[in-house]
């Protein structure tokens, strides 16, 4: 080794190895030079905005919902307003106060200090969380907080909207109301929706859920990893974001924040007053009453039992009622006044009446004997009047006819008109149609008057074809309003509106700035005349033994045309006492009536389900809402009345 | 002993063992890149110090600055030391360096998962780190001195022997990042002592052909590592959340980053580590693609001219010497970088300079030191 040392050859190295060298290591740094260039210029927007998800948070700031007004601007239905929540954050107060604050907390708002101590404890490792210690404190309740203030530190308010409905069950089921937007509904509506948005649930909340609802805005703040940040809200109710929970400062990225915009307010056609008097008139009982705007179409009332506070709905802590009312049967989540639609009975022959003189099978004079019993060629059963046991109404015209509601009179008229001309003149009256009353899509029910038509489709798939033929005998069921016809108690006051407002179908109307909207019908006055003294005298002729139908719903010093209708519910057993009947198989109690020479003139329907008779059970409540009504105009009819009275 | 002796000896009776004048022949490009790589690293742990909008600080910064300036001296000692004297002695270094690893596998402290460090005052030793050190020497001494049998086989795979004893104690202390960083070493020093290049090819025929089995071997976290590298989203919680993490950073930085002390995803806590083995991410998303390919292109040109004193030293020692210091920074770079980019699975490399660590950052100065202490005397075996 020494030897080979001490020639003196000189070292060569190896230059070309190291030239090698130097050109594997600009290859190999040459792809982290690309590898960069993948990652930050041609992926790089979409790791910048993964890392803003990442950083970027954002808390939302509720819009004020509009508000909900009755007739007028002094009537509050339904407003947002604030909720206080008391809340306690360990961080800002010392560990050796935090027992007396829980206790002085627990004293003064009525809570558990050792549940309130154990999530103090449970939030150690971050202090700076906010513990809500009671949710939607009374005012007396804050008072008492705000007042001990000084000897409780850590205990902040925080104020959150909350939907309030002033008036609780009364218009509960027209108002609706609010509740957190499910996945389906987000699938449904849209991009526009996310999870935790309030929408309308029902009624006006939801029909008008684009008016009333503004436009949330969020507030956005930079946070650290795996924190939450806190909000909290300042002296002026105004939310803000100061720390996270363990107390790091946060800011906020004034690009992404919003500000909320408030919903727009709405004004209801309903006379609130009128509505909690029709609610109440119907007590216990399964039934609606309609009152409408003869004029206009304007419901000043939609009442239905059995119903709802849609305050629990909004309230936090009301599970089980919430549970309750949904699963309630009858629902008290249907508007009985149309969402469900029912035989009407007599109330149709209104609509018989006007088919019949219109298109000129009966005139003002003629008549029809009543015997009781009606009898068709080939049909061995007769069809009985109501008061066959008595020997029928003898020779009514059709004022008497309506008056008494004799049924054979009409049996003739529907054979005379047939079921199309039924079916046309009921429909064009408003009975087995949407009536085109702005509630959510879908959620009123149409009824059904018969046609030939409509049997044929409906009993398309039959074996037999003589099932798809209309029958004579059902044509007689459905001239008074019996057999496959159905209708609402809200296009019954329709029809009634379209007799005491010259011939025109009203769109009944919720949103009082929609205004009114008439299809004037071909009726001629001189009919409208005869009908109108029919359905006069169905409530004025009180003389026994032939007195109207209708003589409890009068109303002194008021001109009130009414008709009863009682509409069978199958039986399979004959009671000899009506009161033995089960209350599932009683007769349905109509009473459908118009005021047309007051000021506003009115049409109103009302219905009591399983009620036995329209006479007895349904024409006193007309009696009691129309009394109501005059006597308690709402301030903005008043007043229009005042300015037409004056000159 | 001996043996030793009489290799200082030889050497001429004029040369000194120390010579503080060698430090006015400093090699001033590789001094002003590694001043230009310590300014960016420094400036980069004061971003990591400092966070976000000013809300925090901690003492890396300081810290990482002394290291700098204990590292700059240690480097000018070594510079001063005539390295031929430090070859001499390299066996004696290489055996306490095996010594104090055997020292550290029974009374080491456990650093997350891995034994290696001893605790001297406030600061911890790695004695791993200068073993890396202390083995590049060895090789040199052993490689000057077979010369050309390095042809041979067996003496080939006694250089390989040196560099897998220590490599073997590191892998029982379960760091594999370290343990793999002698194997560049081994491979680039054999090569510039003029090893046969089908021998080379061969022991990579051999290594490759034995990966199978050292997967069998792999403890379960480290195969887990494996497998995270492939599909981060199969293990959100721990390694893939900090792949996928580091990997939001370094993209979000896009062309210019998001500015010096603005690193969301550091400052903000979505990514640990981030002041040691991922650092490289804080860069890359404070000063984006170009600070990131700045700093690419220095290391190059730092370890390029390392290549280049390597070339010019016509002395056996002092070449492979260079060679062996460019080899385990140039590999400490590539690995540390990849893995942060996501084209290696995670091992734990630190990245010189950047990382924040003294006894790795003491490494790096003494590879500087001894490239320098290389070139300061390649005039003595300059031709005449």
């Amino acid at each position: 080794m020494l030897v080979e040392r001490d020639k003196p050859k000189r070292y060569e190295g190896s230059p070309q190895r190291l030239r090698a060298l130097m050109i594997g290591l600009l290859a190999l740094y040459s792809i982290l030079a690309f590898r960069l260039w993948d990652l930050q210029i041609i992926h790089g927007d979409k790791y910048a905005e993964a890392s803003n998800e990442n950083r970027l948070h954002f808390e939302r700031l509720e819009a004020p919902r509009g508000i909900i007004y009755g007739r007028t601007e002094d009537v509050v239905l339904a407003d947002t307003q604030p909720a206080c929540d008391i809340m306690f954050v360990p961080a800002d107060c010392r560990e050796a106060d935090r027992e007396r604050v829980a206790r002085r907390l627990a004293q003064l708002l009525a809570i558990n200090a050792g549940d309130l101590l154990a999530r103090i404890d449970q939030y150690r490792k971050k202090p700076f969380t906010q513990l809500p210690v009671k949710q939607n404190v009374s005012k007396t309740e804050l008072a008492r907080v705000e007042e001990y203030s000084f000897e409780l530190p850590g205990v902040y308010t925080t104020v959150r909207p909350l939907r309030r409905y002033h008036y609780g069950e009364v218009a509960g089921q027209v108002l609706g109301y609010i509740g957190e937007i499910n996945q389906e509904e987000i699938e449904a509506r849209g991009q526009a929706f996310k999870m935790g948005d309030l929408i309308g649930r029902m009624g006006v909340e939801q029909m008008y859920d684009p008016i009333l609802r503004g436009r949330d805005g969020q507030l956005c703040v930079v946070i650290y990893n795996q924190s939450e940040p806190q909000l909290r809200t300042d002296e002026l109710g105004r939310p803000i974001v100061q720390t996270d929970s363990v107390g790091r400062r946060l800011h906020q990225e004034l690009e992404f924040s919003r500000d909320p915009v408030p919903g727009k307010s709405l004004t209801l056609t309903i006379d609130i007053g009128l509505q909690a008097k029709c609610e109440e008139l119907l007590g216990t009982e399964r039934g609606a009453i309609v009152v409408l705007a003869a004029d206009t179409g304007e419901v000043l009332a939609i009442a239905s039992t059995p119903r709802y506070d849609p305050g629990v709905f909004v309230r936090t802590g009301y599970g089980h009622e919430r549970k309750a009312l949904l699963e309630a049967r009858p629902s008290p989540m249907r508007n009985r006044a149309f969402q469900e639609h029912f035989a009407p009975g007599s109330i149709f022959k209104v609509a018989m009446a006007i088919g019949g003189l219109e298109e000129g099978v009966i005139s003002e004079h003629s008549s029809f004997g009543c015997d009781g019993y009606f009898y068709l060629p080939g049909v061995g059963r007769p069809w009985k009047c109501w008061r066959y046991k008595y020997g029928g109404h003898g020779h009514p015209d059709v004022v008497d006819a309506l008056a008494y509601s004799c049924d054979e009179y009409f049996y003739n008229v529907g054979i005379k008109l047939g079921i199309d001309n039924i079916n046309k003149w009921a429909e064009m009256l408003g009975l087995g149609i949407v009536t085109g009353l702005d509630v959510p899509p879908g959620s009123e029910e149409k009824g059904l008057v018969p046609s030939t038509e409509w049997k044929k489709a409906e009993f398309a798939g039959a074996a037999d074809p003589s099932e798809r033929k209309w029958y004579p005998g059902e044509t007689v069921n459905v001239s008074i309003g019996q057999g496959q016809v159905t209708v609402t108690p809200l296009q019954a006051a329709v029809m009634m509106a379209a007799v005491v407002n010259g011939g025109n179908r009203v769109r009944p109307y919720l949103n009082k700035s929609l205004g009114p909207d008439l299809t004037p019908l071909p009726i001629s006055d001189q009919t409208l005349e005869i009908v109108t003294r029919g359905l006069r005298k169905c409530v004025e002729k009180t003389e026994r033994p032939s007195a109207g139908t209708g003589i409890e719903a009068r109303v002194p010093d008021i001109v009130v045309l009414g008709k009863t209708g009682t509409a069978q519910v199958v039986r399979f057993k004959h009671y000899d006492n009506e009161m033995d009947i089960p209350y599932e198989q009683r007769d349905h109690a109509w009473f459908v009536a118009a005021v047309p020479d007051e000021d506003p003139p009115i049409a109103l329907c009302v219905f009591i389900e399983h009620g036995l008779h329209g006479s007895s059970a349904a024409a006193p409540l007309t009696k009691q809402v129309i009394e109501y009504f005059y006597s308690h105009l709402p301030a903005d009819l008043r007043l229009a009345k005042a300015a037409e009275d004056g000159p | 002993m001996t043996q030793i002796a009489r290799d200082l000896n030889l050497m001429d009776s004029h040369i000194r063992i120390v010579n503080w004048r060698n430090l006015r022949h400093l090699d001033w490009i590789l001094v002003v890149l590694v001043g230009a790589l310590a300014y960016m690293g420094l400036s980069n742990m004061y971003s990591a110090s400092y966070g976000y909008e000013g809300a925090e600080s901690t003492p890396h910064f300081a810290r990482q600055a002394l290291f700098l300036g204990i590292g700059t001296v240690v480097a000018l000692i070594i510079v001063c030391i005539d390295y031929r004297f430090l070859v001499a002695l390299a066996p004696l270094i290489y055996a306490a360096a095996i010594l104090a690893l055997l020292a550290v596998l029974m009374v080491g402290l456990t650093v997350k998962g891995g034994r290696s460090w001893f605790r001297v005052g406030t600061f911890g030793l790695q004695p791993s780190e200068f073993t890396k050190l202390a083995t590049i020497f060895m090789l040199a001494w052993y490689l000057s001195r077979i010369g050309p049998r390095i042809r041979k086989f067996h003496y080939l795979f006694l250089a390989f022997a040196i560099a897998g004893v220590p490599s073997a104690l590191i892998a029982a202390q379960s760091d594999m990042g370290t343990a793999i960083t002698y194997v560049p070493v081994v491979f680039v020093m054999v090569f510039v002592a003029g090893c046969r290049k089908r021998h080379l090819a061969a022991i990579i025929l051999l290594g490759a052909s034995l990966v199978p089995l050292a997967w069998m071997q792999l403890e379960p976290y480290q195969r887990d590592r494996v497998k995270t590298f492939v599909d981060p989203t199969k293990a959100p919680d721990n390694e893939g959340y900090q792949i996928i993490q580091t990997k939001i950073a370094v993209g979000s930085g896009e062309m210019w980053g998001k500015g010096v002390g603005q690193g969301t995803q550091t400052h903000l806590r979505f990514l640990p580590e981030y002041r040691t083995d991922f650092i490289f991410s804080l860069l890359a998303e404070e000063r984006g693609f170009v600070g990131g390919v700045i700093l690419l292109a220095l290391f190059a040109g730092f370890l390029i001219r390392g290549l280049v004193l390597s070339e010019e030293c016509r002395e056996p020692a002092g070449n492979l010497l260079a060679a062996g210091c460019v080899a385990i920074l140039a590999f400490h770079v590539f690995v540390n970088v990849a893995i942060t980019i996501h084209l290696m699975p995670i091992t734990g490399l630190p990245l010189p300079f950047l990382s924040y660590g003294g006894s790795f950052y003491l490494t790096t100065m003494m590879c500087v030191g001894t490239m320098l202490s290389v070139n300061v005397r390649k005039g003595m075996f300059a031709e005449k």
